[in-house]
């Protein structure tokens, strides 16, 4: 469990935003001197505000661009230094699932060809066994084989997400990269594609990285969270100790805004004002300073490390070993009784419910 | 709970494409108070933002038409009422903010320019007092340097700064009633939670009431007293928050809460539910919810009506509140 499968170290990776005809060119630090380990088999959630450097990283992490320093180290190797059959053997490894995967992908090509063709890219298989294996994988996200006729318009967003995954999983990656994976389905869709999730994880030993604005779906889905702000990671720890006792300023801050779907949960809870700075010119010392209530004076001038200040948990903050800060509530979180027992009606009949259907082996487009 | 005259009264609005067989907004009803913040929840689809554009006058120009109810609002049935009866409404007695500020602000114009003609449009004052107005509203919606923020333009600010920009702009006028569609949607949950506070800041301090649409029941939790979940384009279940929160009733809240992820720690795998939302143009006849439902039997081949469940509490399911309901019950239901 606790195997690294990819390192990063030092990683940054700056991008040219302006480029006036006289004087120096605005540049954007997306990630700055991130170092961070993804362990075999687990899920890596990476949170932060808007424009923060979560996609840059997870590009770096696979490749899909490369870093301005550092390095990705993926067994034993630099990812940097592969070409030619081992970087091809990179791609197949590490897969990458979008907001939306069809907005990058050919909408003339029918689901069948879009899942396969990683398959015919990477040379896998004869063309029947592709074609069975285009069958199993689409039985495995919850689709028909049918659909594999289809064309991509055809299909509601849940289900498009599901043939992502499918394509994702076509080379039997180890890695899963997805890049706000379930951001844009509805509440009832993105409850089915995150247990899709779960269950191929497990079924299938990956590695998942993911990365999504919801902090519930994050907690539900992840065992590790990297917190972000300004292009450095700023906490790092197992989920469920990050969100009941969170060490970084930001990170409470982060988890006071969730909302709470729960009565009594209404409460004032503006603790960071204004937006985020520019990542053109960033805060010195701590980047988190001008929006930091427990601000002193050495936050403003000196740089905090990422630090290790217990086991299991990474923080950059002066003063992580002083604060005592406020994580979620969980008992506010929790459901009174009765509705509890609603809950479970709920939970009980819906399990016959799908019972009955696999019974009849009635052919179910979703779940 | 019931005022005996709310300060908005909507009675079974319907909202149908012409020529097709079922409305996409069926008969829904609900009334609102004074100072009240009224929360209508549901996934993308059923019908929400119809709703509030079918009151604010805002279907013309689009195939949809309201084709029965009333919708009274001081004195005034906002669905029949004349075309220039509503555009001196809107944005005076009745405002409303949008999803994406961008698509309602005009990029060529200074944002201090924008309010005070909000004013101007319906208030015979001098610029100068719109403009002092303008500055004022920048301030009440806590936009830093407020003075200064007059002369920009909307791409010179944040989304959260457009987004108050617009609040500023949509009470400018003092409405008694503000319609908000997913005002922080678009927003990271940091900047929605500074949005969420000056809205109900700002409603406590001038007692406008409001409409707030949503998909995310922590929204709901956080901002409403009275809440409406919609479904296919019917409100399925409506009470107060803590009924609604408390003592969900209807299938479709309990599964809709059941898919979403607790902060409260591991849940295990999420109890979901299974399909999706049908398709505007194949609306089933009877419960729209009966093919997703685990609860579905033959009865809900008829459309169930919103029946009390309880003072302010109303479920629209022949079987709520479903504790009779014996397991193996269930039929499919055709579509
Ligand atoms: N190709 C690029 N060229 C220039 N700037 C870029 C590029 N990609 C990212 N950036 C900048 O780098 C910073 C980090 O961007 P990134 O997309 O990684 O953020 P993010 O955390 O994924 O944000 P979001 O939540 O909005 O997706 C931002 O300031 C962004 O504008
Ligand atoms: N101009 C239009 N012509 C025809 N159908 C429309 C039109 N506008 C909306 N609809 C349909 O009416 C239904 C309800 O739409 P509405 O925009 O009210 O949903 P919503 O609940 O606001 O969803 P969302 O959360 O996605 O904003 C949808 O099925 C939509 O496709
Ligand atoms: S280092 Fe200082 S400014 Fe940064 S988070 Fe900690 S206390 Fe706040
Ligand atoms: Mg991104
Ligand atoms: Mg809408």
């Amino acid at each position: 469990m606790t195997q690294t499968i990819l390192s990063a170290r030092g990683l940054v990776r700056r991008f040219i935003t302006g480029k006036p005809l006289f004087g120096a060119p605005t540049v954007v630090q997306a990630v700055n001197d991130v170092s961070l380990e993804v362990r075999q088999g687990e899920t890596l959630a990476i949170v932060g505000e808007s424009g923060c450097g979560k996609s840059t990283l997870a590009r770096l992490l696979t490749r899909l661009i490369d870093p301005t320093e550092g390095s990705v180290i993926y067994g034993d190797r630099d990812i940097a230094s592969l070409s030619g059959t081992e970087l091809r053997a990179l791609r197949r490894e590490m897969q990458f699932i979008f907001q939306d995967p069809f907005s990058s992908l050919n909408p003339r090509m029918t689901v069948g060809a879009l899942i396969e063709e990683p398959l015919r890219i990477h040379r896998l298989g004869t063309a029947p066994e592709r074609r069975a294996k285009v069958a199993g994988l689409l039985r495995k996200v919850g689709l028909r084989p049918e659909h594999a006729d289809r064309y991509p318009h055809e299909f509601s967003g849940g289900q498009r997400q599901r043939i992502g995954i499918a394509r994702a999983l076509a080379t039997g990656p180890k890695i899963v990269v997805g890049d706000e994976p379930v951001s844009a389905l509805d509440v009832s869709i993105q409850a089915q594609v995150v247990n899709i999730l779960e269950d191929l994880k497990e079924e299938l030993g990956l590695t998942l990285i993911i990365i999504a604005h919801d902090l519930a779906v994050i907690r539900h889905i992840s065992d590790r969270v990297a917190v972000m702000y300004l292009g450095e990671i700023v906490e790092l720890g197992d989920a469920a100790d990050l969100f009941a006792t969170p060490a970084h300023p930001y990170t409470e801050a982060l988890l006071s805004a969730i909302p709470i779907p729960a009565t009594g949960a209404r409460k004032a809870r503006t603790m960071l004002e204004g937006d985020p700075p520019n990542p053109i010119a960033p805060p010195p010392g701590c980047r988190f300073h001008t929006r930091c209530p427990y601000a002193q004076a050495k936050c403003r001038d000196e740089r905090p490390e990422l630090r290790t200040p217990s086991p299991d948990r990474q923080v950059a903050c002066h003063f992580a070993e002083q604060l005592s800060l406020t994580g979620v509530n969980a008992a506010m979180a929790a459901r009174p009784d009765a509705a509890q027992r609603r809950f479970a009606l709920y939970s009980h009949a819906r399990a016959a419910m799908a019972g009955a259907q696999t019974d009849k082996t009635k052919p179910t487009t979703e779940e | 709970m019931t005022d005996p005259s709310p300060l908005l009264d909507v009675r079974g609005l319907s909202i149908r494409v012409a020529g097709t067989a079922e409305p996409l907004v069926d008969n829904v009803s609900f009334t609102l108070n004074a100072g009240e913040t009224l929360c209508i929840v549901g996934e993308s689809g059923c019908g929400k933002s119809l709703t509030a554009l079918a009151l604010m006058g805002l279907l013309e120009g689009t195939p949809l038409r309201v084709e029965r109810g009333s919708a009274m609002f001081q004195g005034i049935d906002l669905l029949s009422a004349a075309p220039d009866v509503l555009r001196g409404l809107r944005g005076d007695r009745a405002a409303m903010i949008f999803q994406e500020p961008m698509t309602s602000l005009n990029p060529a114009l200074r944002i201090g320019e924008q309010i005070a003609e909000a004013v101007r449009a319906h208030r015979d004052i001098p610029r100068d007092a719109a403009r002092a107005r303008a500055a004022e509203m920048l301030q009440r919606v806590r936009i830093p340097a407020a003075g200064k923020r007059l002369d920009e333009y909307p791409h010179q600010l944040s989304g959260g700064m457009r987004q108050r920009v617009m609040i500023a702009m949509a009470l400018a006028n003092d409405p008694a009633l503000l319609i908000a569609d997913e005002p922080t949607t678009a927003l990271d949950v940091t900047i929605q939670a500074q949005i969420l506070d000056l809205m109900r800041n700002l409603g406590a301090e001038t007692g406008t009431a409001q409409i707030m649409i949503t998909h995310d029941l922590g929204v709901v939790a956080e901002m409403a007293d009275k809440v409406a979940v919609m479904y296919a384009g019917r409100i399925v279940e409506a009470g107060t928050t803590a009924q609604v929160f408390d003592d969900p009733q209807h299938p479709y809240t309990l599964g809709l809460m059941s898919s979403m992820p607790s902060l409260a720690g591991d849940q295990g795998r999420l109890v979901t539910i299974p399909g999706s939302v049908p398709s505007p143009d194949d609306m089933p006849r009877g419960c729209r919810f009966a093919a997703r439902c685990p609860f579905a039997t033959a009865q809900c081949e008829a459309p169930p009506p919103l029946a009390p469940r309880g003072t302010g509490h109303a479920v629209a399911c022949w079987h709520a509140p479903l504790e009779d309901f014996a397991v193996g019950q269930r039929r499919e239901v055709p579509a």
